[in-house]
């Protein structure tokens, strides 16, 4: 008998994988319409953010009040793949991702090309994610960054008719190239130095190893990831890209595909960070003793934290466009989001968490309304949304609460996890506080660009409405309900717009299991 | 028990949003917000005044208390705590009082109407929020959501130089919230306090050592006197006010500067006593540079808003000194004077903006014996002039006279300072009377015309309260006592 027991675990995966082969299937044997892939794909992963969610200990009534401890299903102590309670959270962030985007996808135009290859790529992508919320292994979770990485080439790319997307395509596609290429010689320098690629054998290795070979290790690790997470100055393709991409996929991009980097920074460079932290060594890397690299990738870390939320805000301010000003601040927020990391206590860990999932919702929302407001004919230019709040006012709210909540403003979830975020930089004392200081100077800049999309969006007088919306129609099909926007669209602002509101009212809601799901990976590690 | 206070919260957000999207109906939305409103805080005060309420379990020394968990980490917990006792109670009910009768005053706004009383409605929300909180970041957030709403009144609604105003406005008081915020979260963050409620901030406030007391009350003092304002940062009232609709002014010189005086005494007297007997000189010089200063300033004024603005930062200086004296009577005489001020500079501020639309111009010199032609508006002035100067029987009597008893016991013949400077604000209110109303008629436009029946039932409304509570004054002490107050250490 062949032993079956660890494909129980993967089930969410398996469906992720089976809906990715039966859209490719349906799509060979001809059958290409919108309707089918994307119902397959929406449904391929709303079944698996269920299943995922039942692995958490979801109930409907108790939500997520027990969350497993430690590790639920290990592949062996060296093995390739381990299932945290914090990865499991993040799954469930990638595939919220996921269904946000392929649910506002159902309301695209159904003259469209490749819309099944949208959804077998979108589901592929997310498949990809998946795994790397298990990685506990430096070449698993590459490879699994890889899978994820090729889909999306092709997904900025999908329509092939577009000369910007397929610019854009061609950059992320070098730029991924060159990203891979440096993560996998860094994890060969670590290979060399300490003889495994197993994550939590890594991290327990901190102050073993040649100083030079481990340190140019992780250096050309963090140069590689850096290119996903979009850290300055590794960031200079995300705008483009962002910019050119199909607005729904840059929705995925931003909001999805993002935060496999940032998890992949949770793996790599916490697990040294955290051993620092429980051998009670120094925080800082210059004082006596032997050699350990916790403390250095702290800096590193802090620097890059530092610079990149400063660079992208300050980019952020100058911006015009509208999609170009969304990606600037996309970057600025994976500074903050490294704060987590670099602090790496649990309530930090879980604010990063909290952060994580909250971008998801902010700006992956904010994109999917971008992509709405220009199929009802608005211009690229912040300007062109003169008076949209006034001619839409539902889309308009919805908008301005994601604005809100990407300032961090309170009762809205970017507040909240922005509060546990910085407060536990403070918490942590010493010179972390200044990550802390930092990061609220850059909330305060942040307020102006956000503001002055309100300013125009609300207070600016409107032009006359754009005739290319065929109104009459749209009451007639549910892909143009609600004034050109479609069902599935409207559907997906409108829940992110609650899920917003609803945190930002009741934080524990998730902060309670986060939390708990963050202390359970800083007793375990990666 | 019914969370009260939640509900009057939840029906306050539900109509100024209601209000926002009313269009031209909005008016009508903020009356039904405002009356019911009114009604549930007249619940409240009938329930309070019955007393035994009012030992409450969950805050100590605040009654219909609620409290929710909202952000809790390991080492710090964040909640939602709202409560009241009798100094919150009364402000609250200048709130309810204030908002119905600036809609009613402002009925006819033409422009933008949806935007104007949904702004005035979230502000009124703001300051009840601030009444009732007992968390600072609750505190905070409705003592900032008080602060735009009113730069846009100004900036939007105000005079030919509004957005000069509204800026000044704006930079003024939001460097005095910052600076109060900061002071706050050191409070909390230097004692150690595991949590931003105030019997938490109270007892850390307590704990620390009279030097660290001492700096962080000067920090509250002036994060709270810039609304108040004191004197050196007061340049911001008159032009706000002037270029402010008769709307916002109410609202400014009626609810904002009360905001200072309340938070000085509940987030600093209170919490950090040590800290406010050291920093008493301070106090009280500004204090007394406050009464002097917006008394005689006020003699130069033509402009009536302008007058009437001046002699507000003379009010509040009073409040100030009665505050500095920090007994029991002083306190109560503060909050019974703010009260009494909320009520009186919103009556002058509405006959001001009335003499505006009737005669074209506030100028005091330019106009003289409207009587004739504007009995009704002559009648509103002069009540409020009375009531402002301290008229027995009017409510600014009870409220100066124990202020300046309070005075008397703790500084004695200092007293004669502020008892001077009434005489002064006597003399430039019955000054004006005597120009603009009496006498023979001068400069008065073929087309003035007395107040049109909207007006005059907004000043009605707080005409009736002047004088229910200047006869009957203990329908409110007894009720402000309710508080700390009753066991403040005192001289």
């Amino acid at each position: 008998m062949i032993d079956t027991s660890f494909v129980g675990p993967f089930l969410p995966e398996i469906v992720l994988l089976a809906a990715t082969l039966l859209v490719f299937l349906l799509d060979v044997l001809g059958v290409r319409r919108l309707e089918i892939a994307g119902a397959i794909g929406v449904v391929g992963v709303g079944v698996a953010f269920f299943l995922v969610a039942a692995d958490l200990g979801f109930s409907p009534i108790a939500g997520f009040a027990t969350i497993p401890s430690g590790q639920i299903n290990v592949g062996g102590p060296t093995g390739l793949y381990a299932f945290t309670s914090l990865g499991l959270v993040f799954q469930l962030i990638f595939l919220t991702a996921a269904f946000l985007v392929g649910l506002a996808s159902l309301s695209r135009p159904t003259g469209e090309r490749g819309a099944s290859i949208f959804y077998g790529l979108l589901t592929l992508a997310t498949l990809g994610m998946l795994l790397v919320a298990i990685a506990a292994d430096l070449i698993f979770l590459l490879l699994a960054i890889e899978l994820t990485s090729i889909s999306t080439y092709l997904l900025v790319a999908y329509t092939r008719k577009d000369g910007r997307s397929l610019e854009a395509a061609m950059k992320f596609y070098i730029v991924g190239a060159l990203s891979t290429t440096l993560s996998f010689f860094g994890a060969s320098l670590l290979f060399g130095a300490y003889g495994t690629t197993n994550l939590r054998a890594i991290a327990g290795m901190g102050s073993a190893g040649v100083p030079t070979l481990v340190l140019l290790g992780y250096g050309f690790l963090i140069a590689g990831l850096a290119f996903k997470v979009t850290l300055v100055p590794f960031h200079a393709w995300a705008v483009d890209v962002y910019d050119g991409a199909p607005t729904d996929v840059s929705a995925f991009l931003a909001g999805g595909t993002k935060k496999i980097g940032l998890f992949a920074f949770f793996l790599v460079f916490l697990g040294p960070i955290l051993a620092v932290k429980a051998s009670g060594a120094s925080t800082l890397p210059f004082g006596t003793g032997p050699f350990n690299v916790g403390p250095v990738l702290q800096i590193a870390l802090a620097a890059a934290a530092v610079l990149t939320m400063t660079v992208g805000n300050v980019l952020a301010l100058l911006q015009k466009e509208m999609k170009r000003m969304l990606a600037y601040s996309s970057i600025s927020q994976a500074g903050y989001m490294l704060i987590g990391v670099t602090v790496g206590t649990a309530p930090a860990i879980a604010g990063a968490t909290l952060q994580i999932f909250a971008h998801v919702l902010m700006k992956g929302g904010a994109f999917l309304v971008v992509a709405a407001v220009a199929g009802v004919g608005v211009g690229p230019l912040i300007t062109d949304w003169r008076g949209l709040g006034t001619r839409r006012p539902l889309l308009g709210v919805a908008f301005g609460l994601m604005l809100l909540s990407l300032a961090g403003v309170p009762l809205t979830i970017g507040f909240v996890s922005k509060f546990v975020l910085f407060s536990s930089a403070v918490e942590a004392q010493g010179w972390f506080v200044w990550l802390a200081v930092a990061g609220l100077l850059n909330s305060a800049l942040s307020v102006f660009y956000y503001a002055r999309v309100l300013k125009v969006m609300f207070f600016d007088v409107a032009d006359p409405m754009p005739t290319t919306v065929p109104l009459a129609a749209a009451a007639s099909s549910a892909r143009l309900a609600f004034g050109g926007i479609g069902v599935g669209r409207a559907a997906a602002i409108a829940l992110v717009a609650v899920v917003i509101v609803a945190v930002g009212i009741y934080p524990q809601l998730l902060l309670g299991p986060i939390q708990s799901a963050a202390q359970h990976f800083v007793n375990v590690g990666p | 028990m019914l969370p009260l206070l939640s509900i009057v919260l939840a029906t306050l957000l539900a109509g100024t949003a209601a209000t926002f999207f009313a269009g031209t109906r909005a008016r009508w939305v903020a009356l039904a917000t405002s009356s019911v409103f009114a009604v549930e805080v007249a619940f409240l005060f009938l329930s309070f005044s019955g007393w035994p309420g009012y030992s409450s379990a969950l805050v100590p020394g605040f009654s219909e208390s609620e409290s929710y968990a909202w952000i809790h980490i390991s080492w710090m917990h964040v909640n939602f705590t709202v409560g009241v006792d009798g100094i919150s109670l009364v402000l609250i009910l200048l709130t309810a009082i204030l908002q119905i009768a600036t809609v009613v005053y402002s009925w006819n706004e033409t422009k933008r109407p949806a935007g104007y009383f949904g702004l005035v409605m979230l502000t009124c929300l703001g300051c009840f929020g601030v009444f009732v909180a007992l968390d600072i970041l609750f505190f905070f957030l409705f003592w900032e959501a008080v602060l735009v709403p009113m730069f846009f009144l100004i900036g939007y609604w105000g005079g030919p130089n509004r957005r000069y105003a509204a800026l000044k406005f704006f930079v003024y008081t939001h460097v005095a919230s910052i600076v109060m915020l900061v002071g706050l979260l050191a409070l909390v963050f230097y004692s150690g306090a595991s949590s931003f409620d105030y019997s938490a901030v109270y007892a850390a406030g307590h704990g620390l050592s009279t030097v660290v007391q001492a700096f962080l009350f000067l920090a509250l003092f002036f994060g709270f006197g810039v609304k108040f304002p004191i004197v050196p940062f007061h340049t911001w009232l008159p032009d706000a006010h002037v270029e402010a609709p008769t709307g916002g002014s109410v609202l400014l010189a009626g609810l904002l500067l009360k905001l200072g005086g309340y938070g000085l005494i509940r987030w600093a007297v209170f919490v950090l006593p040590a800290g406010f007997h050291v920093d008493l000189p301070v106090v009280f010089f500004v204090a007394f540079l406050s009464i002097v200063w917006g008394s005689v300033v006020s003699l130069a004024q033509r402009d009536l808003k302008r007058l009437v603005a001046f002699s507000s930062i003379n009010h509040m200086g009073i409040v100030l000194l009665a505050i500095a004296v920090g007994s029991s009577i002083g306190l109560v005489a503060a909050v019974l004077l703010m009260f009494a001020h909320g009520i009186v500079s919103a009556l002058l501020f509405m006959v001001s903006g009335s003499a505006h639309h009737a005669f074209g111009t506030r100028d005091i010199s330019a106009v003289g014996g409207a009587t004739p032609t504007t009995p009704a508006l002559s009648t509103f002035a002069m009540a409020g002039s009375l009531a402002s100067l301290g008229l027995p029987a009017l409510i600014g009597f009870p409220a100066e006279f124990s202020a300046l008893l309070a005075t008397w016991d703790r500084l004695g013949y200092w007293v004669f300072i502020p008892l001077g400077i009434l005489v002064v604000t006597a003399a430039f209110y019955l000054w004006m009377m005597q120009r603009m109303f009496f006498g023979p008629p001068r400069g008065i436009p073929s087309e003035a015309h007395d107040v049109p029946w909207f007006e005059g039932a907004g000043m009605g409304i707080l005409v009736v309260f002047t004088v229910l509570f200047g006869v009957l004054p203990s329908l409110l002490v007894n009720v402000i006592v309710a508080s700390p107050i009753k066991g403040f250490p005192g001289t």
